[in-house]
Protein backbone atom coordinates (compact mmCIF):
# COMPACT_ATOMS: atom_id res chain seq x y z
CA UNK A 1 0.00 0.00 0.00
CA UNK A 2 1.29 3.45 -0.91
CA UNK A 3 2.59 5.96 1.56
CA UNK A 4 2.22 3.70 4.57
CA UNK A 5 5.00 5.47 6.43
CA UNK A 6 5.39 9.22 6.68
CA UNK A 7 8.92 10.54 6.09
CA UNK A 8 10.34 11.36 9.49
CA UNK A 9 11.48 14.83 8.48
CA UNK A 10 7.91 15.68 7.46
CA UNK A 11 6.16 14.43 10.57
CA UNK A 12 8.73 14.93 13.35
CA UNK A 13 7.87 18.63 13.75
CA UNK A 14 4.32 17.58 14.69
CA UNK A 15 5.84 15.96 17.79
CA UNK A 16 7.64 19.17 18.87
CA UNK A 17 5.90 21.92 20.89
CA UNK A 18 7.88 24.64 19.13
CA UNK A 19 6.29 23.87 15.77
CA UNK A 20 2.88 24.86 17.10
CA UNK A 21 4.20 28.37 17.71
CA UNK A 22 3.59 28.90 14.01
CA UNK A 23 0.00 28.25 12.96
CA UNK A 24 0.99 28.56 9.31
CA UNK A 25 3.73 25.95 9.66
CA UNK A 26 1.58 23.40 11.44
CA UNK A 27 -1.32 23.88 9.05
CA UNK A 28 1.05 23.50 6.11
CA UNK A 29 2.30 20.17 7.47
CA UNK A 30 -1.19 18.84 8.06
CA UNK A 31 -2.37 20.00 4.64
CA UNK A 32 0.44 17.90 3.16
CA UNK A 33 -0.36 14.96 5.39
CA UNK A 34 -4.08 15.03 4.49
CA UNK A 35 -3.17 15.04 0.82
CA UNK A 36 -0.32 12.52 0.75
CA UNK A 37 -0.53 10.59 4.01
CA UNK A 38 -4.14 10.85 5.24
CA UNK A 39 -3.76 7.79 7.46
CA UNK A 40 -0.15 6.70 7.71
CA UNK A 41 2.41 5.76 10.31
CA UNK A 42 4.87 8.11 11.99
CA UNK A 43 8.02 6.49 13.31
CA UNK A 44 9.69 9.32 15.17
CA UNK A 45 12.75 8.35 17.21
CA UNK A 46 11.99 8.10 20.91
CA UNK A 47 8.29 7.47 20.33
CA UNK A 48 6.30 4.33 19.68
CA UNK A 49 4.88 4.29 16.13
CA UNK A 50 1.65 6.27 15.79
CA UNK A 51 -0.96 6.26 13.06
CA UNK A 52 -1.46 9.95 12.27
CA UNK A 53 -5.19 10.38 11.73
CA UNK A 54 -5.74 13.58 9.73
CA UNK A 55 -9.20 13.16 8.22
CA UNK A 56 -12.38 14.44 9.84
CA UNK A 57 -14.46 11.34 9.17
CA UNK A 58 -11.72 9.01 10.42
CA UNK A 59 -11.46 10.95 13.68
CA UNK A 60 -15.24 10.73 14.09
CA UNK A 61 -15.27 7.01 13.27
CA UNK A 62 -12.64 6.35 15.92
CA UNK A 63 -13.99 8.57 18.66
CA UNK A 64 -17.55 7.33 18.50
CA UNK A 65 -16.29 3.80 19.18
CA UNK A 66 -14.82 4.07 22.66
CA UNK A 67 -15.15 0.33 23.13
CA UNK A 68 -12.69 -0.24 20.26
CA UNK A 69 -10.35 2.73 20.64
CA UNK A 70 -9.23 3.04 24.23
CA UNK A 71 -8.33 6.07 26.32
CA UNK A 72 -7.07 4.53 29.55
CA UNK A 73 -4.36 2.01 28.79
CA UNK A 74 -1.79 4.34 27.18
CA UNK A 75 -0.94 8.01 27.47
CA UNK A 76 -3.98 9.93 26.18
CA UNK A 77 -1.75 12.64 24.78
CA UNK A 78 1.39 12.35 22.74
CA UNK A 79 4.19 11.06 24.97
CA UNK A 80 7.64 9.75 24.27
CA UNK A 81 8.61 6.28 25.44
CA UNK A 82 10.70 7.96 28.12
CA UNK A 83 7.83 10.18 29.28
CA UNK A 84 5.36 7.30 29.43
CA UNK A 85 7.82 5.23 31.47
CA UNK A 86 8.23 8.17 33.84
CA UNK A 87 4.48 8.42 34.28
CA UNK A 88 4.26 4.73 35.14
CA UNK A 89 7.16 5.11 37.58
CA UNK A 90 5.60 8.17 39.24
CA UNK A 91 2.13 6.67 39.59
CA UNK A 92 2.85 3.05 40.33
CA UNK A 93 1.92 1.85 36.88
CA UNK A 94 -0.56 4.33 35.36
CA UNK A 95 0.17 5.75 31.91
CA UNK A 96 -1.13 9.16 33.08
CA UNK A 97 -0.32 11.66 35.79
CA UNK A 98 -3.88 12.93 35.70
CA UNK A 99 -6.78 10.48 35.64
CA UNK A 100 -9.50 12.76 34.31
CA UNK A 101 -12.65 11.90 32.36
CA UNK A 102 -10.46 12.16 29.27
CA UNK A 103 -8.30 9.29 30.51
CA UNK A 104 -11.10 6.83 31.28
CA UNK A 105 -12.83 4.09 29.31
CA UNK A 106 -16.41 2.94 29.59
CA UNK A 107 -18.24 2.26 31.78
CA UNK A 108 -16.07 4.14 34.28
CA UNK A 109 -15.94 7.25 32.10
CA UNK A 110 -19.70 7.70 31.97
CA UNK A 111 -20.06 6.92 35.68
CA UNK A 112 -17.69 9.78 36.48
CA UNK A 113 -19.04 12.09 33.80
CA UNK A 114 -22.57 11.72 35.12
CA UNK A 115 -21.53 13.19 38.47
CA UNK A 116 -21.62 16.64 36.85
CA UNK A 117 -23.08 16.08 33.37
CA UNK A 118 -26.52 17.37 34.30
CA UNK A 119 -25.05 20.73 35.31
CA UNK A 120 -23.54 21.22 31.87
CA UNK A 121 -26.54 20.35 29.70
CA UNK A 122 -27.73 23.28 27.54
CA UNK A 123 -30.87 23.94 29.57
CA UNK A 124 -28.82 24.32 32.77
CA UNK A 125 -26.20 26.50 31.09
CA UNK A 126 -28.92 28.74 29.68
CA UNK A 127 -29.94 29.54 33.25
CA UNK A 128 -26.45 30.91 33.86
CA UNK A 129 -26.74 33.49 31.11
CA UNK A 130 -27.66 36.47 33.33
CA UNK A 131 -24.56 35.92 35.51
CA UNK A 132 -22.29 35.30 32.53
CA UNK A 133 -23.69 38.39 30.82
CA UNK A 134 -22.73 40.52 33.83
CA UNK A 135 -19.18 39.19 33.70
CA UNK A 136 -19.01 39.68 29.93
CA UNK A 137 -20.09 43.29 30.33
CA UNK A 138 -17.51 43.81 33.07
CA UNK A 139 -14.74 42.53 30.81
CA UNK A 140 -16.03 44.58 27.88
CA UNK A 141 -15.72 47.62 30.13
CA UNK A 142 -12.21 46.54 31.14
CA UNK A 143 -11.30 46.27 27.49
CA UNK A 144 -12.69 49.73 26.77
CA UNK A 145 -10.65 51.12 29.64
CA UNK A 146 -7.47 49.72 28.08
CA UNK A 147 -7.92 51.60 24.78
CA UNK A 148 -6.14 52.60 22.64
CA UNK A 149 -3.85 49.55 22.92
CA UNK A 150 -3.57 46.30 24.79
CA UNK A 151 -2.35 42.76 24.46
CA UNK A 152 -5.77 41.17 24.21
CA UNK A 153 -4.56 37.64 25.03
CA UNK A 154 -2.42 38.57 28.00
CA UNK A 155 -4.54 41.40 29.38
CA UNK A 156 -8.03 40.00 28.92
CA UNK A 157 -8.58 36.64 27.17
CA UNK A 158 -6.68 34.70 29.83
CA UNK A 159 -8.88 36.16 32.57
CA UNK A 160 -12.50 36.33 31.42
CA UNK A 161 -13.16 32.58 30.91
CA UNK A 162 -11.08 31.93 34.04
CA UNK A 163 -13.40 34.08 36.14
CA UNK A 164 -16.55 32.51 34.68
CA UNK A 165 -15.37 28.94 35.21
CA UNK A 166 -13.92 29.53 38.66
CA UNK A 167 -17.23 31.02 39.74
CA UNK A 168 -19.08 27.97 38.43
CA UNK A 169 -16.71 25.65 40.30
CA UNK A 170 -16.85 27.81 43.41
CA UNK A 171 -13.26 29.02 43.72
CA UNK A 172 -12.72 32.41 45.42
CA UNK A 173 -11.27 35.25 43.39
CA UNK A 174 -8.03 35.38 45.35
CA UNK A 175 -7.14 31.91 44.04
CA UNK A 176 -7.92 32.51 40.35
CA UNK A 177 -4.36 33.60 39.55
CA UNK A 178 -3.00 30.38 41.02
CA UNK A 179 -5.36 28.35 38.83
CA UNK A 180 -4.24 30.26 35.75
CA UNK A 181 -0.59 29.71 36.61
CA UNK A 182 -1.05 25.95 37.11
CA UNK A 183 -3.01 25.74 33.85
CA UNK A 184 -0.25 27.43 31.91
CA UNK A 185 2.42 25.22 33.42
CA UNK A 186 0.32 22.17 32.58
CA UNK A 187 -0.58 22.97 28.98
CA UNK A 188 2.40 25.06 27.91
CA UNK A 189 5.22 23.41 29.82
CA UNK A 190 7.64 24.14 26.95
CA UNK A 191 6.65 27.72 26.10
CA UNK A 192 9.35 30.19 27.19
CA UNK A 193 6.77 32.77 28.34
CA UNK A 194 4.29 30.46 30.04
CA UNK A 195 6.23 27.52 31.41
CA UNK A 196 6.92 26.73 35.04
CA UNK A 197 9.77 28.91 36.34
CA UNK A 198 12.92 26.85 36.64
CA UNK A 199 11.74 24.15 34.28
CA UNK A 200 13.98 22.88 31.50
CA UNK A 201 12.09 22.04 28.28
CA UNK A 202 15.27 20.52 26.82
CA UNK A 203 14.98 17.77 29.43
CA UNK A 204 12.97 14.93 27.82
CA UNK A 205 11.35 14.27 31.18
CA UNK A 206 10.36 17.89 31.83
CA UNK A 207 6.77 17.45 30.72
CA UNK A 208 6.21 14.72 33.29
CA UNK A 209 8.13 16.50 36.03
CA UNK A 210 5.98 19.58 35.48
CA UNK A 211 2.74 17.61 35.31
CA UNK A 212 3.61 15.81 38.54
CA UNK A 213 4.31 19.13 40.26
CA UNK A 214 1.07 20.59 38.92
CA UNK A 215 -0.84 17.52 40.10
CA UNK A 216 0.67 17.88 43.57
CA UNK A 217 -0.28 21.58 43.68
CA UNK A 218 -3.85 20.84 42.61
CA UNK A 219 -4.04 18.06 45.20
CA UNK A 220 -2.79 20.29 48.00
CA UNK A 221 -5.33 22.95 47.04
CA UNK A 222 -8.32 20.75 46.31
CA UNK A 223 -7.94 18.42 49.30
CA UNK A 224 -8.96 21.45 51.39
CA UNK A 225 -11.82 22.32 49.03
CA UNK A 226 -13.07 18.73 49.14
CA UNK A 227 -13.01 18.67 52.93
CA UNK A 228 -14.83 22.01 53.03
CA UNK A 229 -17.57 20.99 50.59
CA UNK A 230 -18.07 17.64 52.27
CA UNK A 231 -18.59 19.42 55.56
CA UNK A 232 -20.69 22.22 54.13
CA UNK A 233 -22.01 21.63 50.61
CA UNK A 234 -22.89 24.72 48.59
CA UNK A 235 -24.59 25.42 45.29
CA UNK A 236 -21.47 24.94 43.19
CA UNK A 237 -19.75 22.33 41.06
CA UNK A 238 -17.03 21.81 43.69
CA UNK A 239 -19.71 20.48 46.03
CA UNK A 240 -21.02 18.14 43.34
CA UNK A 241 -17.58 16.67 42.69
CA UNK A 242 -16.52 16.51 46.34
CA UNK A 243 -19.68 14.65 47.27
CA UNK A 244 -20.01 12.75 44.01
CA UNK A 245 -20.53 9.02 44.18
CA UNK A 246 -19.57 6.51 41.56
CA UNK A 247 -21.62 3.34 41.81
CA UNK A 248 -22.40 4.26 45.38
CA UNK A 249 -18.79 4.84 46.41
CA UNK A 250 -16.65 7.98 46.75
CA UNK A 251 -14.46 8.74 43.76
CA UNK A 252 -10.98 7.27 43.67
CA UNK A 253 -8.55 9.92 44.99
CA UNK A 254 -6.47 10.54 41.86
CA UNK A 255 -9.63 10.64 39.77
CA UNK A 256 -11.26 13.19 42.06
CA UNK A 257 -8.25 15.51 42.14
CA UNK A 258 -7.99 15.12 38.37
CA UNK A 259 -11.69 15.96 38.01
CA UNK A 260 -10.99 19.27 39.71
CA UNK A 261 -7.80 19.74 37.72
CA UNK A 262 -9.50 19.40 34.35
CA UNK A 263 -12.35 21.71 35.37
CA UNK A 264 -9.78 24.23 36.60
CA UNK A 265 -7.59 24.10 33.49
CA UNK A 266 -9.28 22.91 30.31
CA UNK A 267 -12.45 24.54 31.58
CA UNK A 268 -11.10 27.99 30.77
CA UNK A 269 -7.85 27.71 28.81
CA UNK A 270 -9.49 26.43 25.62
CA UNK A 271 -12.07 29.21 25.74
CA UNK A 272 -9.33 31.78 26.30
CA UNK A 273 -7.49 30.43 23.28
CA UNK A 274 -10.59 30.63 21.13
CA UNK A 275 -11.52 34.12 22.35
CA UNK A 276 -8.02 35.38 21.59
CA UNK A 277 -8.18 33.75 18.16
CA UNK A 278 -11.48 35.51 17.49
CA UNK A 279 -9.99 38.89 18.31
CA UNK A 280 -6.96 38.17 16.14
CA UNK A 281 -9.27 37.39 13.21
CA UNK A 282 -11.34 40.52 13.79
CA UNK A 283 -8.26 42.72 14.01
CA UNK A 284 -6.95 41.39 10.74
CA UNK A 285 -10.23 41.61 8.89
CA UNK A 286 -12.16 44.91 9.12
CA UNK A 287 -14.82 43.52 6.76
CA UNK A 288 -15.54 40.72 9.21
CA UNK A 289 -16.03 43.20 12.05
CA UNK A 290 -18.35 45.34 9.94
CA UNK A 291 -20.31 42.27 8.85
CA UNK A 292 -20.89 41.27 12.49
CA UNK A 293 -21.79 44.82 13.49
CA UNK A 294 -24.27 45.04 10.63
CA UNK A 295 -25.79 41.66 11.46
CA UNK A 296 -25.27 40.74 15.14
CA UNK A 297 -27.24 37.53 14.61
CA UNK A 298 -24.06 36.23 13.02
CA UNK A 299 -22.20 36.37 16.34
CA UNK A 300 -23.24 32.84 17.32
CA UNK A 301 -21.86 31.60 14.00
CA UNK A 302 -18.75 33.71 14.52
CA UNK A 303 -18.17 31.92 17.81
CA UNK A 304 -18.71 28.51 16.22
CA UNK A 305 -16.35 29.26 13.36
CA UNK A 306 -13.78 30.59 15.83
CA UNK A 307 -13.86 27.24 17.61
CA UNK A 308 -13.29 25.39 14.34
CA UNK A 309 -10.54 27.82 13.40
CA UNK A 310 -8.75 27.80 16.77
CA UNK A 311 -9.13 24.08 17.56
CA UNK A 312 -7.25 24.63 20.83
CA UNK A 313 -6.91 20.92 21.61
CA UNK A 314 -4.40 19.75 19.03
CA UNK A 315 -4.47 16.03 19.63
CA UNK A 316 -5.50 13.04 21.65
CA UNK A 317 -4.15 9.53 21.32
CA UNK A 318 -6.17 6.31 21.34
CA UNK A 319 -5.02 2.69 21.32
CA UNK A 320 -6.77 -0.01 19.31
CA UNK A 321 -8.37 -2.69 21.45
CA UNK A 322 -8.53 -5.06 18.52
CA UNK A 323 -7.72 -5.24 14.83
CA UNK A 324 -9.72 -2.76 12.76
CA UNK A 325 -9.77 -1.65 9.14
CA UNK A 326 -9.89 2.12 8.65
CA UNK A 327 -9.59 3.87 5.30
CA UNK A 328 -8.37 0.55 3.88
CA UNK A 329 -5.54 0.41 6.39
CA UNK A 330 -5.13 -2.53 8.74
CA UNK A 331 -4.94 -1.16 12.27
CA UNK A 332 -3.60 -3.85 14.59
CA UNK A 333 -4.55 -4.48 18.20
CA UNK A 334 -2.42 -2.24 20.43
CA UNK A 335 -1.60 0.29 17.72
CA UNK A 336 -1.56 3.96 18.75
CA UNK A 337 -3.61 6.51 16.81
CA UNK A 338 -2.81 10.24 17.00
CA UNK A 339 -6.02 12.17 16.30
CA UNK A 340 -5.32 15.63 14.90
CA UNK A 341 -8.29 17.86 15.59
CA UNK A 342 -6.74 20.88 13.92
CA UNK A 343 -6.32 18.79 10.80
CA UNK A 344 -9.84 17.37 10.91
CA UNK A 345 -11.25 20.86 11.28
CA UNK A 346 -9.53 21.98 8.08
CA UNK A 347 -10.33 18.82 6.11
CA UNK A 348 -11.20 19.69 2.50
CA UNK A 349 -13.55 16.68 2.31
CA UNK A 350 -15.56 17.77 5.33
CA UNK A 351 -15.76 21.56 4.97
CA UNK A 352 -16.34 23.71 1.94
CA UNK A 353 -13.47 26.18 1.61
CA UNK A 354 -12.00 25.06 4.94
CA UNK A 355 -9.27 27.73 4.83
CA UNK A 356 -11.90 30.48 4.72
CA UNK A 357 -13.17 31.89 8.02
CA UNK A 358 -16.93 32.13 7.51
CA UNK A 359 -19.23 33.11 10.40
CA UNK A 360 -22.21 32.05 8.28
CA UNK A 361 -20.91 28.48 7.80
CA UNK A 362 -23.88 26.15 8.21
CA UNK A 363 -23.91 23.44 9.25
CA UNK A 364 -20.64 23.77 11.11
CA UNK A 365 -20.14 20.32 12.56
CA UNK A 366 -16.54 20.91 13.59
CA UNK A 367 -14.76 18.66 16.06
CA UNK A 368 -13.24 21.46 18.11
CA UNK A 369 -14.94 20.05 21.20
CA UNK A 370 -14.12 16.49 20.21
CA UNK A 371 -16.66 13.85 19.30
CA UNK A 372 -18.10 10.71 20.84
CA UNK A 373 -18.87 10.18 24.50
CA UNK A 374 -15.74 12.14 25.49
CA UNK A 375 -17.03 15.30 23.81
CA UNK A 376 -16.23 18.36 25.92
CA UNK A 377 -18.47 18.53 28.96
CA UNK A 378 -18.21 22.32 29.10
CA UNK A 379 -18.93 23.05 25.46
CA UNK A 380 -22.22 24.86 26.07
CA UNK A 381 -20.73 27.02 28.80
CA UNK A 382 -17.83 27.92 26.51
CA UNK A 383 -20.24 28.93 23.73
CA UNK A 384 -22.30 31.02 26.14
CA UNK A 385 -19.22 32.82 27.50
CA UNK A 386 -17.99 33.72 24.05
CA UNK A 387 -21.39 34.70 22.66
CA UNK A 388 -22.09 37.02 25.62
CA UNK A 389 -18.63 38.56 25.41
CA UNK A 390 -18.75 39.31 21.70
CA UNK A 391 -22.31 40.59 21.91
CA UNK A 392 -21.04 43.10 24.47
CA UNK A 393 -17.83 44.02 22.65
CA UNK A 394 -18.53 44.00 18.92
CA UNK A 395 -21.20 46.74 18.90
CA UNK A 396 -18.86 49.01 20.89
CA UNK A 397 -15.79 48.64 18.67
CA UNK A 398 -15.31 51.80 16.63
CA UNK A 399 -11.98 50.76 15.18
CA UNK A 400 -9.67 47.78 15.49
CA UNK A 401 -6.35 46.68 14.06
CA UNK A 402 -3.32 44.66 15.03
CA UNK A 403 -0.69 46.76 16.80
CA UNK A 404 2.14 44.29 16.19
CA UNK A 405 2.77 40.64 15.55
CA UNK A 406 0.55 38.14 17.32
CA UNK A 407 2.13 34.96 18.59
CA UNK A 408 1.02 31.47 19.50
CA UNK A 409 1.99 29.48 22.55
CA UNK A 410 4.37 26.63 21.88
CA UNK A 411 2.41 23.52 22.77
CA UNK A 412 1.69 20.30 20.96
CA UNK A 413 -1.34 19.66 23.20
CA UNK A 414 -3.49 22.69 24.11
CA UNK A 415 -2.44 25.68 22.09
CA UNK A 416 -3.71 29.19 21.50
CA UNK A 417 -2.49 32.76 21.08
CA UNK A 418 -0.34 34.12 23.88
CA UNK A 419 0.04 37.62 22.45
CA UNK A 420 -2.57 39.52 20.42
CA UNK A 421 -1.51 43.17 20.42
CA UNK A 422 -4.36 45.37 19.24
CA UNK A 423 -5.00 49.06 18.66
CA UNK A 424 -8.65 49.98 19.04
CA UNK A 425 -11.35 52.46 19.96
CA UNK A 426 -14.52 51.59 21.85
CA UNK A 427 -17.55 53.50 22.95
CA UNK A 428 -17.66 54.05 26.70
CA UNK B 1 -47.79 6.75 16.94
CA UNK B 2 -50.66 8.81 15.61
CA UNK B 3 -49.69 11.12 12.78
CA UNK B 4 -51.80 13.79 14.49
CA UNK B 5 -49.75 13.70 17.67
CA UNK B 6 -47.81 16.88 18.37
CA UNK B 7 -44.21 16.90 17.28
CA UNK B 8 -41.75 16.12 20.02
CA UNK B 9 -38.19 17.10 20.77
CA UNK B 10 -35.56 14.54 21.77
CA UNK B 11 -32.26 15.19 23.50
CA UNK B 12 -28.90 13.45 23.35
CA UNK B 13 -27.89 12.51 26.88
CA UNK B 14 -24.21 12.86 26.08
CA UNK B 15 -23.96 16.30 24.51
CA UNK B 16 -27.40 17.86 24.83
CA UNK B 17 -28.07 18.06 21.09
CA UNK B 18 -31.77 18.34 20.28
CA UNK B 19 -33.64 16.50 17.57
CA UNK B 20 -36.85 18.39 16.84
CA UNK B 21 -39.32 16.28 14.86
CA UNK B 22 -40.89 19.41 13.39
CA UNK B 23 -37.56 20.54 11.93
CA UNK B 24 -36.05 17.17 11.01
CA UNK B 25 -32.40 17.36 10.05
CA UNK B 26 -32.23 18.64 6.46
CA UNK B 27 -28.39 18.73 6.53
CA UNK B 28 -28.51 14.93 6.82
CA UNK B 29 -31.40 14.47 4.39
CA UNK B 30 -34.03 14.01 7.11
CA UNK B 31 -37.04 16.14 6.14
CA UNK B 32 -39.11 18.26 8.56
CA UNK B 33 -41.84 16.26 10.20
CA UNK B 34 -39.82 13.07 10.57
CA UNK B 35 -40.72 11.36 13.81
CA UNK B 36 -37.89 10.25 16.05
CA UNK B 37 -39.30 6.73 15.99
CA UNK B 38 -39.00 6.72 12.21
CA UNK B 39 -35.25 7.44 12.25
CA UNK B 40 -33.25 4.31 11.45
CA UNK B 41 -32.05 2.29 14.44
CA UNK B 42 -28.42 2.92 13.47
CA UNK B 43 -28.94 6.70 13.38
CA UNK B 44 -26.66 8.56 15.78
CA UNK B 45 -26.34 12.04 17.20
CA UNK B 46 -25.05 14.40 14.50
CA UNK B 47 -23.09 16.37 17.09
CA UNK B 48 -21.33 13.62 19.03
CA UNK B 49 -22.11 10.20 17.54
CA UNK B 50 -24.10 8.91 20.51
CA UNK B 51 -26.51 6.12 19.47
CA UNK B 52 -30.19 6.87 18.94
CA UNK B 53 -31.00 4.71 21.96
CA UNK B 54 -29.36 7.28 24.25
CA UNK B 55 -31.76 10.08 23.31
CA UNK B 56 -34.58 10.90 25.72
CA UNK B 57 -37.69 13.00 25.40
CA UNK B 58 -36.73 16.62 26.04
CA UNK B 59 -38.43 18.67 28.69
CA UNK B 60 -37.37 22.29 28.50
Amino acid sequence: MENLKIPVDLVAPVFAPQTFGSREKIQEIFTTLRRDYPLSIAEVPGYDPHWIVTKYEDIREITRQDELFLSADRSKTLASQYAEKMMRDYTGGLPHIFRTLVHMDEPEHMDYRNVTAGQFMPQMIKALEPKVRVMARKYADKLAAMAPECDFAWDLAFYYPLEVVMNVIGIPEEDHAKMLRLTQWLFTYADPDLKRPGSDPTDPGEIIKTWDIVYAEFKEYYDKVIADRRGCPRDDVASLVANGKVRGCPMEDRAMISYFAILSSAGHDTTSATTATSMWKLAEDPALLKRLQDDPKLIAGFVEESIRWASPVQQFVRSAKEDYVLRGRQIKKGDLLYLSYISGNRDEDAFENPQVFDPARSPNRHIGFGYGSHICLGQHLARLEMKCFWEEVIPRLKSLEMAGEGSMAESEFVCGPKHVPIRFEMTA
Amino acid sequence: MSREAPFQVWQCQTCGELYDEALGLPEAGIPPGTRFADLPDDWYCPACGTPKSDFVLYEA
